[in-house]
């Protein structure tokens, strides 16, 4: 779903990323750890066509992102740290706005209603303007929009930093729940506990480089926290 | 996708208090310099009509007299307003929309308000026309400085280019969405506009309205599309919604407010046309080089000498013509070649200065807008000057007239008198308005640029959206 051929990028001479070959499949939840300024936020800009590689190829879907901009795209969904909205509209009128936009479709309210009811937003919520919104509840209409996009791929920068642990434990059950529907994942945290958790994999990256990769399921908590740590020392 | 965003900009647009009052705001001036411009204008109408039809009753009535004291009595002729003078006065303010016709005299204008009023009265006047082409682009800013730079400050571009959605729809739908948001400020005063026009033009002249009106409109669309244009450019441009707003004021501030004066100056200076007063003066001392046809100086003793031999004759009394009849229009013909040299050279002046101010539209679409509606209007110096043109033939018809009864009746012994038989030969002024192409063609020049600040308006739109930037 998600690949990385020799992807590259740099800002002056100084290297974001260097060399990255990444193959996420469906149903994989990948996790990129790394220190700040690792490049995890280069990757994802990449695969979002948001900036150019210095070199190498980025593919979602089979589909060379910058060939295929718009393509590329429809098939991914997005979610920041935070996630932007419009104040002034409801957590319903955004959804309702930027899923018609991603998907050019209508949904009808009822749809739309039951999106955000399996993003697990109160229902009582929705009809309330994005101003009075908690964090956790901006990241729930995030994770509606990719759900109303049917998106193939998410693409996740730190989205649960910041949150509360109960909310944070929630967003990744979401997570699991569509990557068994087949979605591929690709979430740059700081939350070691959680990678271990929810992903099926996870790399370390360090000054642009993916320095290794494992897969969750091989390792433990105490072990994957001792590699981190070992990796960030030298 | 386009009707998507343009709905949810004007949703954003209706919540935001900011815009609800501004709208607000201008949809009242507007309502008000609509109604205050169409009372003005009914009563000028009015007016017109009592004193046309006064003007000539008066003229018929006038007893018996010479004919060349009732050459002095004189007529009014007036120029027929559009009733889309009710939102642009154009230039008539200043240049009258009533000429005096008598003997030896030209485009001798009447009430002309800003002639009396003072400075204050003048700038307090909120006309529609100031409105439309000052305060309108002033809303279009505020509603669309922030279009692209606002998202992009908010974090929403990046979650809508993530999308999917092509930057150029986006462009179209905001586009669409201000234009929409603008409406609703303009609606409301276009329908009541066009009942008082309805209403104004119900004896009759609404029907060639019409196409003054649709090329008034056009005019209005272009000049705010591309302000629309202008303000998403921008937007798209500049990294913050405060600098897009800092660079739109400052280009609101040239266009609406220096350009007017910087462009009046700059065509005084290339053209300099003489003031009023030393244009009287000039006048004065080409009719004193002449007869004016009750002066007895060398030039009526060279046209007796003339008289008498075509008629073979050696007196006066002995002429089977009057000899005062062809003095005065040997004087009517030496006045108008002065007045016509004069008014002719005056007039080009003013001309070319308008010509250069409309391709001064180039740098301040204000300037290009401003002609083109007057022009619509009805109200602007070409009209003018078709109207004065008009109103001096029918002048010289009615002296010629009057002249030549003299002429050939008043014979060369004393006091000669005619009534009413006379007054009634001579026919009504009669003058309508040039059409709705005689005009586009007179402001050719002013809609050329507009189309121009449109197109490019878009292309740099279409540019700045092509290479949106994230941060
Ligand atoms: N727009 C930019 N211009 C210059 N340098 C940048 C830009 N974006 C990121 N960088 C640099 O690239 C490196 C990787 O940044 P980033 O991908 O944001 O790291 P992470 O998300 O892992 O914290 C950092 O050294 C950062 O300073
Ligand atoms: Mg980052």
């Amino acid at each position: 779903m998600l690949q990385a051929l020799n992807l590259s990028k740099a800002y002056g001479n100084q290297v974001a990323l260097d060399s990255l070959n990444l193959s996420i499949a469906a149903g994989e939840i990948f996790c990129l750890l790394g220190a700040n300024g690792a490049g995890k936020t280069t990757t994802i800009n990449l695969f979002l066509n948001f900036t150019a590689p210095t070199s190498g190829q980025a593919l979602v879907d089979g589909l060379d992102v910058i060939q295929h901009p718009l393509e590329s795209k429809r098939r991914l969904a997005y979610i920041p740290e935070t996630v932007m909205l419009y104040r002034n509209l409801s957590g319903l009128e955004n959804l309702d706005y930027f899923a018609s936009l991603g998907t050019q479709q209508k949904y009808t309210r009822s749809q739309l209603e039951t999106f955000l009811q399996r993003a697990g937003l109160a229902p009582d919520a929705a009809t309330k303007r994005i101003g009075a919104y908690s964090k956790g509840m901006r990241q729930k209409v995030g994770i509606a929009i990719a759900i109303a996009k049917q998106a193939k791929v998410l693409l996740l920068d730190e989205p649960t930093s910041g949150l509360d642990p109960a909310a944070s434990n929630e967003f990744s059950e979401l997570l699991t729940q569509l990557s068994r529907e087949g979605v591929a994942v690709l979430m740059a945290t700081h939350d070691l506990f959680r990678a271990k958790e929810c992903g099926t994999r996870v790399g370390i990256m360090k000054r642009g480089r993916l320095v290794q990769t494992m897969a969750t399921s091989e390792i433990g908590h105490t072990e994957l926290e001792g590699i981190y740590l070992e990796h960030m020392r030298n | 996708m386009i009707r998507t965003i343009a709905k949810k900009e004007v949703v954003e647009a209706l919540r935001d208090g900011r815009f609800r009052w501004a709208a607000g705001l201008v949809g009242v001036l507007l309502l008000i310099a609509l109604a205050a411009g169409t009372r003005q204008f009914l009563d000028l109408r009015a007016q017109h009509e009592a004193a046309k039809t006064e003007t000539r009753a008066h003229w018929l009535q006038q007893g018996k007299k010479n004919p060349h004291s009732a050459a002095h009595y004189g007529v009014y002729a007036f120029k027929p307003k559009t009733a889309l003078s009710l939102l642009d006065q154009g230039v008539d303010p200043y240049t009258g929309v009533a000429a005096w016709l008598e003997a030896h005299k030209q485009n001798d204008f009447r009430y002309k308000p800003a002639q009396d009023a003072n400075t204050l009265a003048r700038f307090g006047n909120l006309s529609g026309a100031i409105i439309l082409q000052a305060l309108i682009p002033l809303v279009i800013i505020l509603l669309g400085f922030s279009a692209f730079a606002g998202e992009r400050e908010q974090g929403t571009l990046r979650q809508l280019l993530s999308l999917g959605v092509p930057p150029t729809q986006l462009a179209w739908g905001k586009a669409l969405g201000v234009g929409v948001s603008l409406a609703m400020i303009a609606v409301p005063a276009a329908l009541l506009g066009s009942a008082a026009l309805v209403f104004a033009g119900s004896n009759g002249d609404y029907g060639a309205a019409w196409p003054r009106f649709a090329g008034m409109a056009a005019s209005y669309v272009l000049y705010f599309v591309t302000f629309i244009a202008l303000s998403l450019a921008v937007s798209a441009w500049m990294k913050t919604a405060r600098g897009a707003l800092v660079l739109l004021l400052g280009f609101w501030v040239v266009n609406a407010l220096l350009s007017p004066r910087v462009a009046a100056s700059l065509s005084q200076r290339a053209i300099p046309a003489p003031g009023a007063f030393q244009f009287a003066r000039n006048i004065e001392l080409d009719l004193a080089r002449h007869s004016d046809g009750h002066d007895a100086g060398k030039h009526t003793a060279k046209l007796l000498a003339g008289t008498l031999q075509k008629y073979q004759v050696t007196k006066v009394e002995d002429l089977p013509v009057s000899f005062v009849g062809i003095r005065l229009q040997d004087g009517e013909a030496q006045g108008n070649q002065a007045y016509d040299a004069r008014y002719g050279e005056l007039w080009n002046q003013y001309e070319r200065q308008g010509r250069l101010q409309e391709a001064l539209g180039v740098v301040a679409p204000f300037l290009a807008i401003r002609s083109a509606s007057m022009g619509f209007a009805g109200t602007d110096f070409s009209q003018h000057r078709h109207f004065a043109a008009a109103a001096e033939q029918y002048r010289r018809y009615f002296i010629d007239v009057i002249n030549q009864d003299i002429i050939q009746r008043a014979g060369n012994q004393g006091v000669y008198l005619r009534g009413q038989d006379l007054w009634s030969q001579i026919r009504d002024f009669e003058y309508e308005l040039p059409g709705a192409g005689w005009v586009a063609q007179q402001r050719a020049l002013s809609l050329a640029v507009l189309a121009g600040w449109t197109l490019a308006s878009l292309g740099l739109l279409l540019l700045a959206t092509r290479r949106l930037r994230l941060e």
